[in-house]
């Protein structure tokens, strides 16, 4: 309410012409039974001032009796409350507090390091050759600071109530749109040679590496409580693609922006798009049927 | 009234900590300081009792499972609040669902209409009618903000938002309860 009002006279409405002093002082007088304890709002009177203001102001009365109301009755309440906390008891054993975000977030970078070092082992690193320091240093940075963004959205989403600094939706663009504008700013436009065939080489490539570590993501997801899972789906997708376009990175030997933007990007693009749906359809099986 | 409420608050989190170490009377005395605000807010979107006490269930029961998520020190309201939203959207979703596949068969008795125990005053209804024109999540905010009095990066929390966001989503609500205000004097 009395946001309601500073908004009301900023924007100089009519409302703030209205109100009188009286007006104000029974906003200050429910801005405190709002910002008391649930149980002191139950039992909470006006004073006998703001009670006769209330006879002759219908503004006020309005909002009196909207706050009234987002009372619950207390015996309605208890009768439910016994009943839950009889089951909460059934299966209460001591649990051990999940890790801080910056924490979960850190064990997410690191096993996205972790794991893409032997995909590296195994496909060589023909792709160092071919790229000059700038390149590099450029699009690792890229990726590295995509997969810390990306992490570090996971470790928040897995936290109930943990503010997020960035919003997940946020992050998945943020990564996309940085990924291919990088790529398109540092690597050179060349003639394109055997274009779909050894694209499609890397496209595979990268999506087999991506599905089973967006699996290995949402298992160490798992251990805390995720809320929405499309965009959870969405996240997974895209740090299992980041992990395959980065090694990719390392292991291909076309470094050629169009080849980059559309075959590497489609890895992480294709497996973002298949983690919302994986996450959908997943979230449509599970759900309990009504 | 301002301290009062934020000794309230402060408690929480040491129940919290002593509900993730498997003390009954932790629990007890959380299911009993956060039940009725659960029921008002999962109650707030228009919902029947009986679905109101579905949802409340579902989200003790949410909240029993996660209780591991909570880390102590940071605030109680928005974790539990998290929880309760995404209860209520899942029971939205689901009811949506259910509604999709059922069939009308015959008229509803007129019996339901007058079983209702207290019809609210018209003015109430009037009031009532103003906060639904609100868009459900600015709904959703001005709730948090203004009945659970959780502050602006609370509500943020609650909401796996932004402060900006919210701040922007509470100033569009009373923009238009404003308008709608100054609609009905004129």
């Amino acid at each position: 309410m009395r946001a309601l009002k500073q908004s009301g006279s900023s924007a100089g409405g009519s409302i703030a012409n209205v109100m009188s002093e009286d007006c104000r002082q029974i906003d200050l007088e429910l801005d405190g039974a709002l910002s008391a304890s649930p149980e002191a709002r139950a039992s909470w009177k006006v004073s006998e001032q703001v009670a006769a203001h209330l006879r002759k102001c219908e503004r006020c009365r309005r909002l009196y009796r909207w706050l009234l109301d987002s009372t619950v009755p207390q015996e309605a309440v208890h009768a439910l409350a016994e009943t839950v906390k009889a089951k909460l008891k059934q299966s209460l054993t001591p649990v051990t507090p999940q890790s801080s975000p910056r924490v979960l977030a850190a064990q997410f970078l690191l096993v996205f390091l972790l794991f893409s070092a032997p995909m590296v082992g195994m496909m060589g690193t023909a792709g160092l050759h071919e790229m000059n320091l700038l390149q590099l240093v450029g699009i690792v940075t890229v990726l590295i600071s995509g997969a810390a963004l990306l992490s570090f959205s996971l470790a928040w989403q897995m936290s109930p109530g943990s503010l997020h600094r960035v919003p997940p939706r946020i992050a998945v663009i943020v990564l996309a749109v940085g990924l291919l504008a990088a790529t398109a700013i540092i690597f050179p436009w060349q003639e394109p040679q055997f274009f779909l065939l050894r694209g499609w080489e890397c496209l595979k490539a990268g999506l087999l590496m991506a599905a089973p570590y967006s699996l290995l993501f949402w298992v160490m997801v798992r251990r805390g409580h995720t809320l929405a899972s499309g965009m959870l789906g969405a996240s997974l997708g895209a740090i299992g693609g980041l992990l395959g376009a980065f090694v990719l990175q390392i292991t291909c030997n076309r470094q050629d922006a169009v080849h980059l933007l559309v075959w590497h990007g489609g890895v992480v693009i294709v497996s973002l798009v298949l983690g919302v749906l994986v996450a959908w359809g997943v979230n449509g099986l599970l759900r309990p049927r009504a | 009234m301002q301290a009062e409420r934020r000794a309230w608050e402060s408690e929480l989190s040491p129940l919290m900590v002593r509900y993730q170490q498997g003390d009954a009377a932790a629990v007890d005395e959380l299911v009993q300081r956060l039940s009725s605000m659960l029921m008002q807010f999962l109650g707030a979107f228009g919902l029947s009792r009986a679905d109101t006490e579905d949802l409340f269930q579902d989200c003790w029961i949410r909240i029993h499972g996660s209780r591991h998520t909570y880390r102590p020190a940071e605030p109680v309201l928005p974790w539990i609040f998290s929880i309760a939203r995404h209860t209520r959207l899942d029971g939205y979703r689901r009811r949506r669902r259910r509604e999709s596949r059922e069939v009308l068969v015959a008229s509803p008795p007129d019996l339901i209409a007058s079983q209702t125990a207290e019809a609210p005053a018209a003015d109430h209804q009037e009031f009532d009618r103003m906060l639904e024109s609100l868009p459900e999540s600015q709904r959703e905010v001005i709730f948090m903000l203004k009945v659970t009095g959780m502050s602006l990066e609370e509500v943020a929390r609650a909401t796996s938002s932004t402060v900006g966001a919210i701040k922007q989503k509470a100033h569009r609500a009373y923009e238009k309860l404003r308008s709608v205000l100054e609609g009905e004097r004129t």
